[in-house]
């Protein structure tokens, strides 16, 4: 009987043996980790011989990206994964593995990895406080020099949310126009005008209710969605004080100024009539699905989404002015970015790729090209004039703009402040709790 | 005589009506979840609760096999749940055998440790498990599922095992080694052949718990060589947008195999649970 048992254990240890054996030759045929095929750009790839030549007998190295882009196949991940490739096709000692995780999971693990040894070389990063001063703090992130970049054409102030004490962390990917979509065909069905004021906002979404149409879709679901609204409000009544009324009152829980008061009463008070039935459940995706149906005739989001396909002409315009005295200030910020890590094995290497990504004619161009987004360069000189209209538009709005509010409130603050911020959003806006309660709520944490 | 039977058939009829209302009930969500996969992903976002499909979309299937890495994930899960059922039934039953049949100092003190495992939430060991999985290198490796899948299911299946032991006869095992029976011929073949539906129970469970685990497949592995099924799910959903039909189909795909070994092995599931419950 001992001799069946042995045999039974035996053959469970070779089974686990050959599974471990099978994951080194795993490793050794991975090259990508997505087997999705992304297209070259030419332009990139065609002056590259040379240097590929050279390289040719160089170590071999790999860097280990870290994304929050998980689809590979189209928008930013798109982006992200065709100038990898181009990257590799130059280099042709370099092999870059990516590992991409949606926004949460990414977070979660970017803390297991930052509490062990095996950061990846090249992360992806939010260029806000609730994000980076911890990080920071940890010593995870390599500093970069600031110096290097002043060619790359960064628009004035992107650098400064990822800029510690006069050090330059990371690289900020886009500048983010934060406005709403709009069904053209519906409004011109409902003899609706864009609406400049919140008069007018509320008076188009009543119209739209009493055509048994949602008027905004809205993701109320993830707390930031909403922040960003109230944000791109008071942005209307401060105007270029904005960011730092914001920062102010986060920094020191002091909510006293009465932007704060009109702007959380103002959207609490009328959230049903603005947005969907249930949009405090309503996920990322099925809202924008909402507007993409024609469910919903306006969709509020940044400009990220400017690639959304849809079956009927698309506008946008920002947030209608709350308080009457326009002061032209629209919602803007650099949201994502880039940084190296701190202990990576391959740092030269990492912030080498770093800097061919954002070189004004890769990621700026081809995002722009492609109609992703808008980098947080200067990317003038790649507009073609063929852009779509609602490419145009966005750009308009974005130059019409006396100003931006800069980084939404919801991100000035601790980790923790931005979990209660924006449960506390989500919670005054659905009725739940009153407008007292919130300012309590937030400035119970910094 | 023919009015009685046609009163009880009535009765029976009647007393269907509700059994059938709570299983379309429970199996609601498995037929949305097929449903969606067949259309197309525009179609999904209408009122009405379930949606009639202009054609069959089949080739959701098509993509969601050959879109992503869906076959090499199905193979991992495959591969490590099947070593975790082994390892979590073999190592129950030892330490279940152990602790209820042998005479030794620290059989009380091994129980309640075992048992506690019931008690220590998934979340909580998350970051402390990685950095140990870190010290040691087994990160992004087949242990590092292997382990926490083991350790996590032992205490249910250890839990189940010994109360089930408990009731096997002791005078069976007594007789055997009376006849010159081994200890470990008396586990294999006296008390393992009475433990079927205890051990199917625990296999399933094991099974069942670990199929569509993400949160620890998500933290301890980087690379695609030992990614379990979720993460084809994960593969299908763009950070802002998302092919929802494809992912319907990957969920039904994934949750397929999980249907059809419940479907067979129902039956053992309710006895070994009842039996263990009861006579533990």
């Amino acid at each position: 009987m001992k001799k069946v048992f042995s045999i039974i254990l035996c053959a469970l240890m070779l089974l686990t043996c050959l599974a471990a054996c099978a994951k080194e030759q795993g490793q050794q045929t991975q090259s990508s980790p997505d087997s999705t095929t992304v297209p070259a750009d030419n332009d990139a790839t065609a002056p590259a011989d040379n240097q590929a030549d050279q390289e040719q007998d160089a170590e071999p190295v790999t860097i280990k990206v870290f994304s929050n882009l998980t689809d590979r196949t189209s928008g930013q991940g798109l982006i992200e994964q065709t100038l990898f490739d181009n990257y590799m096709t130059e280099h042709p000692n370099v092999t870059i593995q990516v590992e991409a995780l949606d926004d949460e999971s990414y977070k979660t693990k970017f803390k297991a990895y930052a509490s062990g040894s095996s950061m990846p070389d090249l992360v992806n990063i939010w260029c806000s406080p609730s994000f980076l001063d911890e990080v920071i703090a940890a010593n995870v992130l390599a500093p970069l020099n600031a110096a290097d970049y002043a060619d790359y054409g960064f628009a004035d102030g992107s650098l400064a949310g990822v800029t510690y004490d006069g050090q330059l962390y990371g690289l900020p990917r886009n500048t983010d126009v934060l406005g709403f979509y709009y069904n053209k065909d519906m409004f011109a069905q409902y003899n609706l005008e864009v609406p400049t004021t919140w008069a007018e906002l509320l008076t188009v979404c009543q119209t739209l209710k009493d055509n048994d149409v949602s008027a905004i879709a809205m993701d109320g679901q993830d707390g930031w969605p909403l922040t960003h609204f109230t944000n791109c409000m008071a942005g209307t009544i401060l105007g270029a004080d904005t960011y730092d009324v914001m920062l102010n009152s986060v920094k020191n829980g002091d909510y006293s100024d009465p932007a704060w008061n009109t702007v959380i009463t103002a959207a609490s008070e009328n959230a049903a009539l603005l947005f969907q039935p249930g949009f405090e459940t309503t996920d990322y995706g099925t809202a924008m699905n909402l507007f993409i149906n024609g469910q919903a005739a306006m969709f509020f989001m940044g400009s990220w989404e400017m690639s959304m396909s849809t079956d009927f002409p698309v506008g946008h315009f920002t947030m209608p002015d709350v308080e009457g005295d326009d002061q032209g200030v629209i919602g803007a910020y650099n949201g994502g970015g880039y940084a190296v890590s701190a202990d990576s094995k391959v740092k030269e290497e990492a912030i080498a790729l770093l800097n061919y990504m954002f070189l004004p004619e890769n990621w700026s161009k081809l995002s722009w090209e492609n109609g992703v987004c808008m980098s947080a360069q200067d990317f003038s000189a790649y507009l073609t004039g063929n852009e779509s209209d609602l490419q145009k538009e966005i750009i308009a709005n974005l130059n019409n703009a006396s100003g931006i509010t800069g980084m939404t409130y919801n991100d000035l603050g601790s980790s923790e402040y931005k979990t209660v911020c924006e449960t506390s959003t989500i919670e005054v806006l659905s009725g739940m709790i009153t407008v007292e309660r919130y300012f309590e709520a937030l400035a119970g944490v910094r | 005589m023919q009015r009685q039977r046609k009163k009880r058939s009535l009765k029976q009829v009647l007393g269907f009506i509700p059994m059938i209302l709570l299983a379309v009930i429970q199996l609601f969500p498995l037929i949305w979840l097929v449903d969606f996969s067949l259309c197309k992903s525009n179609q999904l976002f209408t009122s009405g609760i379930l949606v009639w499909p202009e054609s069959l979309q089949w080739g959701n299937y098509a993509k969601a096999i050959t879109g992503s890495n869906f076959l090499h994930y199905l193979g991992n899960s495959i591969l490590i749940n099947a070593l975790a059922v082994i390892l979590v039934v073999l190592i129950s039953v030892m330490a279940a055998f152990a602790c209820t049949r042998m005479h030794w100092r620290f059989k009380g003190l091994v129980s309640m440790l075992l048992m506690m495992g019931l008690m220590i939430p998934i979340h909580a060991t998350l970051l402390p498990n990685y950095m140990i999985f870190d010290r040691v290198g087994v990160l992004d490796t087949i242990f590092a599922l292997l382990i926490p899948y083991v350790a996590f299911s032992l205490p249910q299946g250890f839990f189940l095992t010994s109360s089930y032991m408990d009731s096997v006869p002791k005078e069976l095992e007594e007789a055997a080694i009376m006849d010159g029976c081994g200890i470990y011929r008396t586990l294999v073949v006296i008390v393992l052949p009475m433990m079927k539906s205890s051990l199917t129970t625990v296999a399933i469970m094991t099974y069942l718990n670990n199929w569509n685990e993400f949160l620890m497949a998500m933290t301890f592995l980087s690379s695609p060589d030992w990614k379990t099924l979720p993460f084809a799910i994960l593969e299908f959903t763009g950070q802002y947008s998302s092919d929802y039909a494809v992912q319907f189909a990957v969920m039904t795909l994934s949750a397929l195999p999980a249907i059809i070994i419940y479907i067979l092995l129902n039956k053992h599931i309710t006895k070994g649970v009842a039996m263990g419950a009861v006579k533990g």
